[in-house]
């Protein structure tokens, strides 16, 4: 598919499969169009050319909805709520409220403490964590994550990556978009996105076996150099 | 102190200004509008107010002074008054046009009106008054006593009373007995503003929250994410309505108890139905929020629709011009003032007492309103959430 706006060619003709139960990460630099491409899939836009599916059903489809957690790239929350009310709020509107689902997941996060803490107190950090919690609250089977772990301090972000792999292996699918490179060896597959067009996909290995590169960093920049000289006549 | 700092900051400051051209151009627009409408109002012509006359007088003749017929003077002097529009009514005809306000006031010649004055030496008028607005009454009882005073010294030097009784002295020639069909001799101007004072408040107030709540669900960046659940732009308008509406009927009941009985306005008809009306006040209030959000960026925008979007209503809105004093080229606009239906059945609950029965049309006009703002509130999110 392909997202335009005005004259701005924002996705050009990705085409993506994304396997039940794995985590695919989306790689990119700033601008490279993963929020858009991430919003084209929740049916936020709508495509210029080309469609979607998400769990079998066509998008947009708002019931399809109900079984995706979506976490933006800014923490959007509401300031004058609690952490809990917030996490709540997201799963009764999504239509799957368990209060023990949602203790597990307020202690996923590490925000036992501050549950009760409206979140105008927090930290970034902590907001990030909200957020999290929030995508995760109504029991998704498919998780569309935009930069999730940015502003989460290292420790977290072991703790971020081995929930998404438990998460992963309970059959839930999750799109995980990031501009660093290091944390997407963590994921099972890869697209390398630059100016709206997916430049390669496949597994950390393969893409650096691909380009004989040592690093994923590497490996990028080889597969973007090539597709220039392609580009030129 | 260092000047430079200072004039870097207002230079930055007039830049941010100048960079909101729309700030810009309300800040010239804005007020521009607000004075010309008030110039408009203050300076209309005042309408004639209509007067029913009922003249059963009969008159006298006598061989003496000839024919004499005082009430048909009274009349013909009323009626070459600039400030009043007569209209002869028969007897039955003048309760149904007072009720249904086509005249203000209504005065009743009696057949013996001639012959009670030559007895009395006094002309007693029975002056029957709408009432509801208390300016207007009182304006109404000085033009016919002025008419009564005018129809009298007409009468020049003649001899009505054969000399019986010269020294009339110490009556009042002309004493004027007020009925009042609504209201009364008490009630004051702020009796007749206080109830549209309320539904102006609290459409303003649910008006302003509903256009910064909304606008904050956007920036805060909560409007995408909703948009991402299966939510549907019309849950989302009916919660606010909901929501927000409750603390306008709050806010209604402590405004309305104050003014009742702190304030002591005079109040007839019932309180529920009072509630009804500002319920749907605020839910106009609310949609209209929600619409005028997707044109603001800032809070400060938000702002700037008082001139555009509250003021008007209240200047025009009958609020404290009747329509029918307001020029006739801006007649048109108060139908289209939702402030307008909630004022008028405001007024006829508090001050005439009317009940549902007789003050539906008003209600229905709102309800419709509302459904049409539901739907264009729906339909301006459409941006947002898909």
């Amino acid at each position: 598919m392909s997202k335009n706006f005005g004259s701005i060619r924002a996705v050009d003709n990705v085409s993506i499969s994304i396997r039940t139960g794995e985590i695919y990460g989306l790689l990119g630099p700033n601008g490279s169009g993963k929020t858009t491409l991430i919003r084209l899939f929740l049916g936020l836009l709508r495509p210029t050319s080309g469609g979607i599916r998400l769990l079998g059903e066509k998008i947009p489809n708002k019931k399809v909805l109900g079984k995706v957690g979506y976490m933006t790239q800014a923490s959007a929350l509401y300031e004058e709520l609690t952490v809990r009310e917030n996490i709540a709020f997201f799963a009764q509107i999504s239509g799957h409220y368990d209060r023990k689902w949602i203790d597990e997941v307020i202690e996923l996060v590490d925000l036992t403490e501050r549950e009760k803490s409206p979140v105008r107190t927090l930290s970034g950090g902590m907001r990030q964590r909200t957020s999290l919690a929030c995508a995760l609250a109504h029991h998704p089977q498919l998780m569309l994550l935009d930069e999730p772990t940015v502003g989460v301090d290292p420790q977290l972000r072991v703790t971020f990556w081995s929930y998404f792999h438990q998460l992963a292996e309970r059959g839930v699918t999750l799109v995980i978009s990031s501009h660093v490179m290091d944390e997407a060896e963590r994921c099972h597959r890869l697209g390398f996105l630059r100016q709206g067009r997916l430049l390669a996909e496949g597994s950390a290995a393969d893409l650096r076996h691909k380009q004989h590169a040592a690093t994923l960093e590497e490996a990028f920049l080889k597969f973007a150099s090539v597709r220039e000289k392609g580009a030129l006549p | 102190m260092n000047g430079k700092r200072v004039l870097t900051i207002a230079l930055r400051v007039i830049r941010q200004v100048i960079r909101d051209r729309r700030t810009v151009a309300l800040i010239v627009l804005g007020p521009i509008l607000i004075i010309t409408l008030g110039s408009l109002l203050f300076r209309a012509k005042q309408a004639k107010i209509p007067l029913g006359v009922v003249d059963q007088d009969q008159g006298i003749t006598s061989p003496v002074t000839g024919s004499l017929n005082l009430g048909q003077r009274i009349v013909e002097e009323l009626d070459s008054s600039d400030s009043l529009s007569i209209s002869h009514l028969s007897r039955s005809e003048a309760d149904d046009r007072l009720k249904d306000g086509t005249v203000q006031a209504v005065v009743l010649f009696p057949e013996d009106f001639t012959q009670g004055f030559l007895k009395t030496q006094q002309v007693i008028l029975d002056l029957r008054l709408e009432g509801s607005d208390p300016v207007k009454s009182r304006s109404i009882q000085a033009l016919v006593a002025q008419g009564a005073m005018k129809g009298l010294a007409n009468l020049g030097n003649r001899n009505l009373n054969g000399g019986t009784g010269g020294s009339g002295g110490e009556l009042q020639p002309v004493n004027i007995q007020t009925t009042y069909l609504y209201g009364g001799r008490e009630f004051d101007t702020f009796d007749y503003v206080a109830p549209v004072y309320i539904a102006t408040i609290v459409m303003f107030f649910v008006f302003l929250l509903a256009c910064v709540a909304f606008l904050r669900e956007r920036s805060q960046g909560t409007m995408e994410r909703l948009a991402a659940t299966p939510t549907t732009r019309g849950e989302i308008v009916l919660g606010y309505m909901i929501g927000l509406g409750i603390f306008a009927l709050l806010q209604a009941a402590v405004i309305l108890f104050f003014t009742v009985w702190v304030l002591d306005i005079h109040f007839y008809g019932s309180l529920a139905i009072l509630f009804l009306i500002i319920a749907l006040l605020a839910l106009v209030g609310v949609t209209m929020g929600i619409q005028a959000s997707a044109f603001a960026r800032t809070e400060f925008q938000v702002l700037q629709f008082i001139p555009l979007l509250i003021l008007p209503q209240v200047l025009l809105g009958g609020t404290f011009w009747a329509v029918a004093d307001m020029p006739v080229y801006l007649q048109p606009l108060a139908y289209v003032m939702p402030l307008y239906y909630a004022n008028m059945a405001m007024r006829d609950v508090m001050l005439k007492g009317w009940s549902l029965a007789e003050i539906w049309p008003y209600l229905a006009v709102l309800i419709g309103i509302t459904m049409v703002f539901i739907l264009l509130s729906t339909l301006m999110m459409r941006r947002e959430v898909a």
